[in-house]
């Protein structure tokens, strides 16, 4: 085989086409990677981009720093609680839409706005509608008599925390819908028959074959949200920026506030690796429990 | 597996295909393909904060005849905000990409990137506007080295302007507060709903920090000694946290969340009986509640006592040259023709008051004093004129301090305005705040 000229033009051809992908993933993957980690090494001021050589002393503060800690915290309660309540309610939305309800095709364009419309769009109109002298939130809690006073919804604890997770929930839950009812109306209505033949109530035959068909598109829907909303800056920047004092400041703020805001480069790349290794290692778990699960769902 | 693409009456060989590629990616790179002619064109990126609507028209009107003047020179407007600048300006420097003209950003920015060796020298600049045409002292800020100047002012601010409703204030039988025990009475008073009585913001963000700074100083002390010394365990700076907290009560719950146009709406809108803003409260009335233009009227804002002086912030908004902005002939008459009468009077009449005159040629002249804001509030206007001539900042805390070029750091880490939160909100010991805050600045000092 290796004294054939063809199959050596061939191998060279092959070669010259992965090319492009290779150096494009070079670029745009591996060249960020390695120039984060090696930023993270030194003491860099923003601007100029010159510092010096500190070795892991950037990781060595992170440690140390209450700061760090406290958002990684905000990060993963963020993360988890906006992820699940978008699991729920796409799930949810998607059933109702899978229905023949009357204007369906309506309602299935118009659930998904929240996620078409931009964060700042969103952001804003959210802002207002908090807002505690005109917001309507307010104004009909007020009248309804649940609230003497109108709430703080963004600048108090666990209030704010909980105003974005809300928004964060209402922005991404239609990525869920789409994924999950693309899925719905793949599942062959025989299962379903057979199941009512078999006297399957509804909530059982959602458990029982719902569930487990949707099941793989989940898996890939949870771990795409997960990294999404892991990373998301603008909507809580916009939102609280990172306040009331660090309560809600995730770890893609702190990068944002080390980088431009204090202009220590290495610091922030420092806490973006970070990140980085916190988010892979949740990944890593995550894919190894869904393998083991589908596993034993299959034997 | 065939080795030609084919196509509907062409048949081309896969190795043509890629020889044609290859080729044409080499001519590509080699610059030889021909590219449609295009005429020489130079063009000047502007940014600036300020981008009210009106302000835009003003400088629209700026740009235009410089183009008109300058054939062939095309600017570019890009807005930036005071939050998002050290952000903007910081990717802009290490990118290498720019901007020519950065215009309103406070003048620590201008001290802290002249330090860094980011700007261009302004003498040049200052020559061409007149130097003799500026206020007395208007550009000691900027003087970096005796005779060398790192930017100058485009304006002056007096940003923390006590703003009242004489027509509640009357109601109420009240008088101008002039100390921090006669303002609190005063918004206990008129605190009746749904009026509140302050805006003061509370949030995470540089108002919060700069409107404490001010009450340090109106407590009688100040951030920094003058040789730059952390100056924070004092009697001054806890004062001023306990009256920022007293004053929570009379404040509306989503203080928490206020900055500029927060605080801003809510004294305009009248929803707060008293404001503390610059002059843009003027045309913001005149536009958006003139129901209450005839009872609006400003004051410096009280101190601890009448012992105390009044400390005004002005951020004193800069006009700078970023290193390396390419064509900077141009770039540097462009910044100049940002004060020719005709367009830096209309910058000013967008909003009067709120960014004050340096150049006194134009604050004596017809055209800048005809204007109908400007004569209705003739008062108030000269008194936040005087009041911005004597304020000072974070970057130059008094005459006796030396310029601080850590102060847009210690600004964007947020450090006053989570000392504020934590006192206020969070209800932790004074003395764990106060060391909280001396250890941060120390840190950022160091940095």
């Amino acid at each position: 085989m290796s004294g054939n000229p063809l199959d050596k033009r061939y191998a060279v051809l092959g070669a010259m086409l992965i090319a492009p992908t290779v150096l494009i993933f070079c670029a745009v993957i591996i060249y960020p990677l390695v120039s984060a980690l090696y930023l993270s090494l030194f003491t860099i001021f923003t601007p100029t981009l010159r510092g010096n050589f500190i070795g892991l002393g950037n990781y060595a503060y992170l440690a140390n720093s209450p700061e760090f800690w406290r958002s990684l915290w905000n990060t993963l309660l963020w993360t988890v609680c906006t992820l699940t309540l978008q699991i729920v309610f796409g799930v949810a939305a998607a059933l109702m839409l899978h229905q023949n309800i009357v204007f369906r095709s309506l309602a299935r364009s118009l659930i998904l706005f929240p996620y078409f419309v931009s964060t700042v769009v969103a952001v804003l109109v959210w802002r207002w509608l908090f807002n505690d002298l005109y917001g309507v939130m307010n104004h009909l809690m007020l009248m309804a008599g649940l609230i003497k006073m109108p709430l703080d919804w963004l600048g108090s604890m666990p209030n704010a925390m909980i105003s974005i997770i809300l928004v964060g929930a209402w922005k991404y839950f239609p990525f869920v819908v789409i994924a999950v009812l693309a899925r719905l109306q793949t599942i062959p209505d025989a299962l379903y028959e057979a199941a009512k033949i078999d006297g399957a109530g509804a909530w059982s035959r959602f458990v029982d074959i719902t569930l487990p068909q949707l099941r793989d598109v989940l898996v890939v829907v949870v771990l795409l949200r997960a990294i999404w909303d892991f990373k998301e800056f603008d909507l809580i920047y916009l939102l609280t920026g990172g306040g009331p004092i660090i309560a809600t400041q995730t770890l893609p703020l702190m990068v944002y506030k080390d980088a431009f805001g204090l202009n220590d480069m290495g610091r922030a790349s420092a806490v973006a690796v970070s990140m980085m290794l916190v988010m892979l290692s949740f990944m890593v778990l995550y894919l190894k429990l869904a393998g083991r699960g589908e596993r034993e769902s299959q034997r | 597996m065939s080795k030609t693409i084919s196509q509907p009456g062409h048949r081309v060989s896969r190795r043509a295909v890629l020889a044609g590629l290859g080729a044409a990616g080499g001519m590509a790179a080699a610059g030889t393909m021909p590219t449609p002619a295009t005429a020489q064109t130079v063009t000047l990126r502007w940014w600036s904060p300020q981008t009210a609507p009106a302000q835009r028209e003003a400088y629209n009107f700026q740009i235009q005849t410089f183009e008109a003047a300058n054939p062939g020179v095309k600017v570019n407007f890009e807005a930036t905000s005071d939050e998002g600048y050290p952000a903007q300006m910081a990717a802009a420097f290490a990118s290498g990409q720019v901007p020519n003209v950065v215009t309103h950003l406070p003048s620590f920015a201008v001290s802290s990137y002249w330090q860094n060796g980011l700007l261009e020298p302004f003498n040049d600049v200052i020559n061409m506007i007149g130097p003799q045409n500026f206020f007395e002292g208007a550009n000691r800020i900027y003087e970096v080295a005796p005779g060398q100047y790192a930017g100058t002012g485009i304006g002056g601010s007096a940003a923390n302007m006590m703003w009242l409703r004489t027509d509640l204030m009357r109601e109420a039988g009240l008088t101008t507060p002039r100390t921090w025990d006669q303002l609190r009475a005063a918004c206990q008073r008129l605190q009746r709903a749904p009026v509140f009585g302050a805006p003061l913001p509370y949030a995470r963000n540089s108002m919060t920090s700069l409107i404490f700074i001010s009450f340090v100083h109106g407590a009688g002390g100040s951030i920094f000694t003058p040789d730059l010394q952390v100056n924070v365990d004092n009697d001054a700076f806890r004062n001023a946290l306990e009256f920022y907290k007293s004053m929570r009560e009379f404040c509306p719950p989503g203080a928490t969340n206020y900055s500029w146009g927060d605080s801003l709406t809510a004294f305009v809108s009248g929803a707060t009986a008293t404001g503390i803003y610059t002059g843009r409260v003027l045309a913001n009335v005149a536009q958006q509640n003139p129901r209450i233009a005839d009872f609006v009227t400003c004051q410096p804002y009280p101190t601890i006592s009448t012992s105390v002086p009044h400390w005004t912030f002005n951020d004193f908004p800069s006009v700078m040259i970023p290193k390396g902005a390419p064509n900077l002939d141009i770039t540097k008459r462009f910044a100049a023709h940002l004060f020719r009468a005709d367009g830096y009077i209309r910058q000013l009449h967008a909003a009067p008051g709120h960014v004050l005159p340096v150049l006194k040629t134009v604050y004596e002249s017809a055209a800048y004093q005809e204007n109908a804001l400007i004569k209705k509030y003739a008062a108030d206007v000269q008194i936040m004129s005087q009041q911005a001539s004597a304020g000072h900042n974070l970057g130059w805390e008094t005459v006796r301090h030396k310029p601080n070029t850590k102060a847009g750091q210690i600004i964007a880490s947020h450090v006053f305005a989570e000392a504020v939160q934590r006192y206020v909100g969070a209800n932790e010991p004074m003395a764990q705040v106060v060391s909280g805050v001396a250890r941060r600045l120390e840190e950022l000092m160091r940095a």
